[in-house]
């Protein structure tokens, strides 16, 4: 997987990912996002438009990161269905992470998005500069 | 149409090159299109869930098989980790309380939603084979369209 970030101001990013995301690389997406957080990134859309496959590595990454961005520890990597848990509880409250955006993933990864019920919690976008535009 | 063995060493650098090969197998079975994204999910989920829960690091081979019956994929995947059944790992139980819903593998839940058989054997030699089956169109069962 292939990550490039483009800086829209101080506090808000954009995160390309191209190729596959998967349990050999999903570490590395959550370093990225912590890294990016830690400069002061406060906005942070993933562009998914590149990425041809996740796993559910990749989603309890995104999860992970959208816990970063709401100012929380991320998950334990090992934690299995806790992080699914955790999505659930966030969708069962109504809890938005506006802070972090996905955008164009692919019929796919859409797909994985609402099954496990990523997308009840996360904004979802068309494109990059929707999801920029909030 | 020709079956298609793949062995592989158990890391999860090899995982890449699997999913290559599913989609190239699937495409050769006659699967749908629509169909094969679905298919490599629950293979990579599955030697996902047989290199770091199985193997856990120590050195290991995995075997997929996968063949057409009849209007279904069937894949066959082999490994020589401890014995690892996945009817024992914790359902979904949709009607249990969040906090008290038991831990379990993601993949498998998500393997259980997208095959209409996921079937395991323990080897008489030691290790676990799993056997996983979808549909080749893409219609007629739930999540087979993706």
């Amino acid at each position: 997987m292939k990550t490039t970030i483009e800086r829209i101001s101080d506090s808000a990013a954009v995160l390309a990912l191209a190729g596959e995301l998967d349990a050999s690389n999903y570490q590395e997406l959550i370093d990225t996002g912590q890294n990016l957080y830690g400069e002061g990134v406060r906005t942070l859309v993933l562009d998914l438009s590149d990425l041809g496959y996740m796993s559910s590595s990749g989603v309890v990454a995104v999860h992970s990161l959208a816990l970063v961005y709401r100012g929380e520890e991320p998950h334990d990597p090992e934690a299995g269905w806790q992080a699914f848990h955790a999505v659930q509880a966030d969708a069962d409250s109504g809890t938005r992470h506006d802070s972090l955006r996905i955008a164009a993933p692919n019929d796919d990864i859409d797909a994985m998005l609402d099954r496990t019920g990523i997308n009840r919690f996360l904004p979802v976008f068309a494109d990059r500069d929707s999801a920029l535009a909030g | 149409m020709t079956a298609t063995d793949l062995h592989v060493e158990a890391s999860l650098s090899e995982l890449a090159r699997i999913r290559a090969r599913i989609r190239s197998a699937a495409g050769t079975l006659g699967v749908e299109p629509a169909a094969i994204g679905g298919l490599v999910q629950v293979v990579d989920e599955w030697v996902t869930n047989v290199i770091v829960h199985g193997y856990r690091g120590a050195a290991g081979e995995v075997h997929i098989h996968v063949d057409r019956e009849g209007e279904d994929i069937v894949v066959r995947i082999r490994d020589s980790a401890p014995v690892f059944d996945p009817a024992t790992a914790p359902a979904i139980d949709p009607d249990l309380p969040l906090e008290q819903r038991p831990l379990g593998h993601v993949g498998i839940a998500l393997i259980r939603e997208l095959c209409t058989v996921f079937d395991h054997r323990a080897l008489p030699d030691g290790g676990n084979e799993v056997t996983l089956r979808r549909p080749t169109a893409a219609a007629g069962h739930k999540g087979a369209a993706t």
